[in-house]
């Protein structure tokens, strides 16, 4: 097991370095008058604009500046921002919580709600409940989170005249309002997810109980079909772990464009602003540090699988 | 592998002439490897060197369990894959000497049928297209003449014209199989290798497909290896039989005269299986019948590979290798130290 | 070359007719055999199929065929030019003049829901298509050298997934200056792992398969071998793909919009309605209730063509 989880970190640290390389190889790619773009409106004259490219690394070939900024990042520095001269780790780390938070509720509101819906169709397999939920699943599955987030707000807006606080307090500086500002956005980013996990759970869920349970139901007691229920649940919730993983990327992606419009100071935003004022180390540190966010987060579901499923365990180790 | 004195002169196999095609010490090697970095953690010893040899105009047959490596020896006489050691001649020129175009040229010359009948044909495909690959590959024919080629070679296996547009699912097994053998047969090749192409097919189609391919052997004068677990199909169908074990040939001769009087042990046993097969069933009284599961082809056990399984182990078996002795007839072997002890009491 | 529609006799010369045991897949009897199909012959008749046993498929079909003919007539079908400014009917509601209302600017919001179909349309059809291209390229070659290479090249395709897409797209915002080429060129490099991960595995399959053998001791080359065997054979899956990764595209280049860094205004694009929109919840609720919804049924009918499509190729609900 040891051994294992060794092999996933030092897999996750292999792909890291690649993202890293991406990120660098592809901002070869800035146009060269990137830095005269961003100082022309702040009257700069020639020589601070040769400074800023030489700190900025324009100068420099690609792979001198990946080494600096590696040979950096291992002493925990990951540059500074460009306006502010803030270090990027404080910038981030000051500002995390408020994405987790975001993506976890998410995260949550999804998966509860795709199990139970799930559950729901499966149990009530062909009937008009089933069919509802299905459509529900497919269509929340359709409607893009920034969209879902700005009708909920149109019509609390239209209806009861309410709208989100805008100043952001956290969960223990005022509960009420954390409440009131995450519910809205943690909603729109989690159905996607929900609808996806419905889905899941209802086809595996039929898939493991199959004839069998269906037999079982005519002819046994319920403590027998509560066994084979919990069973074919957790065959399900192995399939769905698989589509939380997936669907990780998709809501951390969504938190960018949610903080934004529900005013939450968190990474998403931070990135955003940053790519609105060409903040190049904090977009580039930030890039890579929500590649590391995902691939920990990966990690953490490959060895839920591995404690929830010996034999998959057993197969990993034996296949790397 | 040791030295094989019986095959070392060629002469002793081939009846006429040379062969078609010759096999001399084959090979192959699988290298299991495991983690990340590949380290090999063990051999599977697939094929380990046998020699055969296959005359013109003839059938040889290869028979043995799954998993004995008759498949693999089709592969590496075809160069489907590399042999680990070995030589392969066909029609006199060294097959492992050859690169691209000289591969190509001899695909043309030696095709192959295979077991799955739908298996073995792109379901995307039509029959027209199927059949007239080889055509297109080897630049035989194209546009009008590839079509009449193919329509004849259809009509050759009993197929028709009227098949050409179809896909491969709407004909049964029997017909699939026909119609890879259309493949086979549309470059006017001089050997194909049939390996199982009767294997999955019900028993009263398995025997039309062998009286087609017997047909055709004689209609064309087509040479077979013809590979099958099923002793009484290779009877039918086999001039000479090789019997293989764990990679190895365990015995080979004339295919009547192997099945009237088998010499080795693990033939005796595959005969025992086929019910009412007399001469088996009284040596078999004698010595008890073979049991047991065949061990892993990653560790092959010591001395003779069958003495885990055989009834009539002795303290030689385990020990020492049996090469292949001879067995009475002319062209007739076997690798069992049985075979060495009627010599060494006379000797004695 | 059609003697074999109708009618035949059930065997021809074929000994071994009787179909007892041996595998025959539920197929129609070979007497009902179509006659040679290729290309758009095929196609034709696989789509028949596909609206015929896919209900829903076909509905989806319906709604994308509007929208397509939304993007290409554009001109011919919207009231007013888009970026016509009514300076007199800023942020009005819908009436008999403006059907869905004006925006911010006075601007009629369905000829701009009508031309936004355009930058929609030809944004994520490029990509996909790109993309699709790419991707298989990438994976059918990773999966037939395997070993180290397709180590290496599928460790790159997991760094690139590794990035939440819409960060990885907002990183490539800064790279590349905002025009239309550039919103395709970061969402193929986003979308492409995607396709690769199916196609390799789909090379992985099919490269076992015995006709990829046969193929070989035919004498068929390797190029030969790839693009008649295994592509085909790996058709169905990549449409699949194609058509569920088409809706993502479409939700990716609204957000882009949204956030002010695709189609830059003032294109219409269904993403920028929305994030002028915005500013307008209470006021002109219709300027996010239109974009929204298209933008929405858009998706709804790429996902709805996914589904159909993986169910009219899954073997398993063969009817
Ligand atoms: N590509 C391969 N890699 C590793 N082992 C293989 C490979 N191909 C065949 N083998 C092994 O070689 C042995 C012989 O296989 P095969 O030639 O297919 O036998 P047969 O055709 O007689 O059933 C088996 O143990 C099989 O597992
Ligand atoms: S050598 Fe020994 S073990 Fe092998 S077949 Fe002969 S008698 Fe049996
Ligand atoms: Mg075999």
């Amino acid at each position: 097991m040891i051994r294992y989880v060794l092999g996933r970190l030092v897999y996750g640290l292999v792909v890291l370095a690649l993202v890293t390389v991406f990120v660098f190889v592809a901002i070869t790619f800035i146009p060269s008058d990137a830095v005269d773009v961003m100082l022309a409106d702040t009257g700069a004259t020639e020589e601070q604009a040769a400074a800023m490219r030489s700190e900025l690394g324009l100068d420099r070939p690609v792979w001198e500046q990946l080494g600096s900024f590696l040979g950096n990042a291992v002493q925990g520095d990951f540059g500074r921002s460009f306006y502010t001269d803030e270090p990027v780790v404080d910038l981030f780390l000051d500002r995390i919580p408020i994405t987790l938070q975001l993506g976890g509720l998410a995260l949550v509101i999804g998966t509860v709600l795709g199990l139970v819906l799930g559950i729901i169709a499966a149990v009530r397999r062909g009937t008009a409940t089933d069919g509802a939920v299905r459509v529900t699943a497919v269509t929340f599955l359709s409607v893009p989170n920034f969209v879902l987030g700005l009708l909920i707000l149109t019509a609390l807006g239209l209806w009861f005249a309410w709208s989100p606080p805008f100043v952001y307090r956290g969960p223990t500086e005022d509960f009420v309002s954390w409440a009131q500002h995450m519910a809205i956005p943690a909603i729109a980013l989690g159905t996607a997810s929900m609808a996806g996990i419905t889905r899941m759970t209802r086809s595996s869920l039929l898939e493991n109980l199959g004839s069998q349970y269906i037999r079982t139901v005519r002819a046994k007691g319920a403590g027998e079909r509560l066994v084979l229920f919990k069973h074919a649940m957790r065959n399900s919730v192995i399939a769905v772990l698989t589509l939380i993983g997936v669907d990780l990327a998709t809501v951390l992606g969504g938190t960018v464009i949610l903080e934004q419009m529900f005013s939450l100071p968190g990474t998403g935003q931070l990135v955003y602003q940053a790519v609105l004022d060409r903040d190049y180390p904090v977009v580039i540190a930030c890039t890579i540090f929500y590649a590391g966010l995902f691939i920990v987060t990966m990690i953490i579901i490959d060895l839920l699988y591995a404690f929830i499923d010996p034999r998959i365990r057993a197969a990993r180790e034996a296949g790397r | 592998m040791q030295a094989d004195p019986a095959v070392r002169d060629p002469d002793r196999v081939a009846d006429a002439g040379t062969p078609l095609l010759e096999a001399r010490d084959l090979v192959k090697h699988y290298q299991i490897r495991k983690g990340v970095l590949g380290r090999p953690v063990g051999t599977v010893h697939a094929v380990d060197g046998i020699s055969f040899a296959i005359p013109r105009g003839k059938t040889v047959g290869l028979v043995g369990e799954s998993g004995s490596g008759k498949s693999t020896a089709a592969r590496l006489v075809s160069r489907l894959i590399e042999p680990t050691s070995g030589e392969v001649r066909f029609d006199g020129q060294d097959v492992l000497a050859m690169r691209g175009k000289e591969v190509k040229a001899l695909r043309r010359r030696m095709q192959m049928v295979f077991q799955d009948p739908f298996g073995s044909l792109n379901p995307r495909l039509t029959v027209g297209d199927i059949v007239g690959e080889p055509l297109e590959v080897h630049r035989v024919a194209s546009g009008r003449a590839r079509t009449d080629r193919v329509v004849e070679v259809l009509e050759t296996v009993g197929l028709s014209g009227r098949d050409l547009h179809k896909f491969p699912h709407q004909f049964s097994g029997g017909q699939a199989q026909r119609i890879g053998i259309a493949r086979a047969l549309a470059t006017n090749p001089d050997l194909i290798i049939c390996d199982e192409a009767v294997s999955a097919l019900d028993v009263s189609v398995q025997a039309q497909v062998l009286n087609l391919l017997k047909r055709l052997q004689r209609e064309l004068g087509l040479s077979y290896l013809f590979i099958a677990h099923d002793l009484n199909v290779v009877r039918y169908m086999a001039d000479e039989l090789c019997v293989m074990y764990m990679g190895e040939i365990v015995e080979r001769g004339d295919g009547d005269a192997v099945f009237a009087d088998p010499q080795h042990p693990y033939t005796q046993m595959l005969l025992a299986a086929i019910p009412g097969h007399d001469p088996v069933t009284a040596r078999a009284q004698e010595r008890g019948v073979a049991t047991g599961e065949v061990p892993s082809a990653s560790a092959p056990p010591s001395g003779c590979r069958f003495h885990t399984r055989c009834p009539a182990v002795f303290d030689r078996c385990p020990t020492e290798h049996p090469p292949l002795y001879d067995a009475g007839q002319p062209g007739r072997v076997a690798a069992c130290h049985l075979l060495d002890e009627p010599r060494q009491v006379q000797r004695a | 070359m059609s003697s074999d529609v109708a009618g035949s006799p059930l065997a021809p010369v074929v000994p071994d007719q009787p179909r007892s045991g041996d595998r025959t897949p539920p197929t129609p009897s070979s007497s009902e055999a179509p006659p040679r199909r290729r290309g758009a012959a095929a196609a034709w008749a696989g789509l028949k199929r596909f609206i015929r046993t896919e209900k829903l498929g076909a509905v989806s079909l319906a709604l994308i065929t509007v929208f397509v003919v939304m993007a290409v007539f554009a001109p011919l079908l919207a009231p007013y030019d888009p970026l016509q400014q009514f300076r007199r009917n800023l942020t009005e509601a819908p009436s008999g003049t403006f059907w869905l209302g004006t925006d911010d600017l006075g601007r009629d919001v369905l000829s701009r829901l009508i031309y936004g179909a355009r930058s929609s349309m030809i944004v994520s059809v490029v990509t996909t298509v790109v993309s699709l291209v790419l991707g298989t390229l990438i994976g059918v070659t990773s999966g037939f050298l395997g070993k180290r290479k397709d180590m290496v090249i599928q460790r790159l395709m997991d760094a690139i997934q590794s990035v939440p897409p819409l960060v990885l797209l907002l990183f490539l915002a800064v790279v590349l200056t905002p025009s239309m080429s550039s919103t395709i060129i970061a969402l193929t490099i986003v979308i492409t792992p995607s396709f690769n991960r199916v196609a390799r595995a789909e090379t992985m399959r099919i490269r076992e398969e015995t006709y990829i053998e046969a193929a070989r001791a035919t004498g068929s080359s390797s190029l030969r071998t790839m693009v008649k065997h295994v592509l085909p054979n790996m058709a169905a899956p990549m449409m699949t793909m194609a058509s569920l990764l088409f809706a993502g595209v479409i939700i990716a280049e609204s957000a882009l919009s949204f956030l002010g860094i695709g189609t830059p205004p003032p294109t219409p694009s269904w993403g920028g309605m929305l994030s002028s929109g915005a500013r307008y919840v209470e006021l002109a609720p219709w300027m996010i209730i239109a974009p929204g919804l298209i933008l929405s049924v858009a998706v709804f009918a790429f996902n709805l063509l996914g589904d159909a499509l993986r169910d009219f190729f899954d073997p398993r609900l063969q009817r």
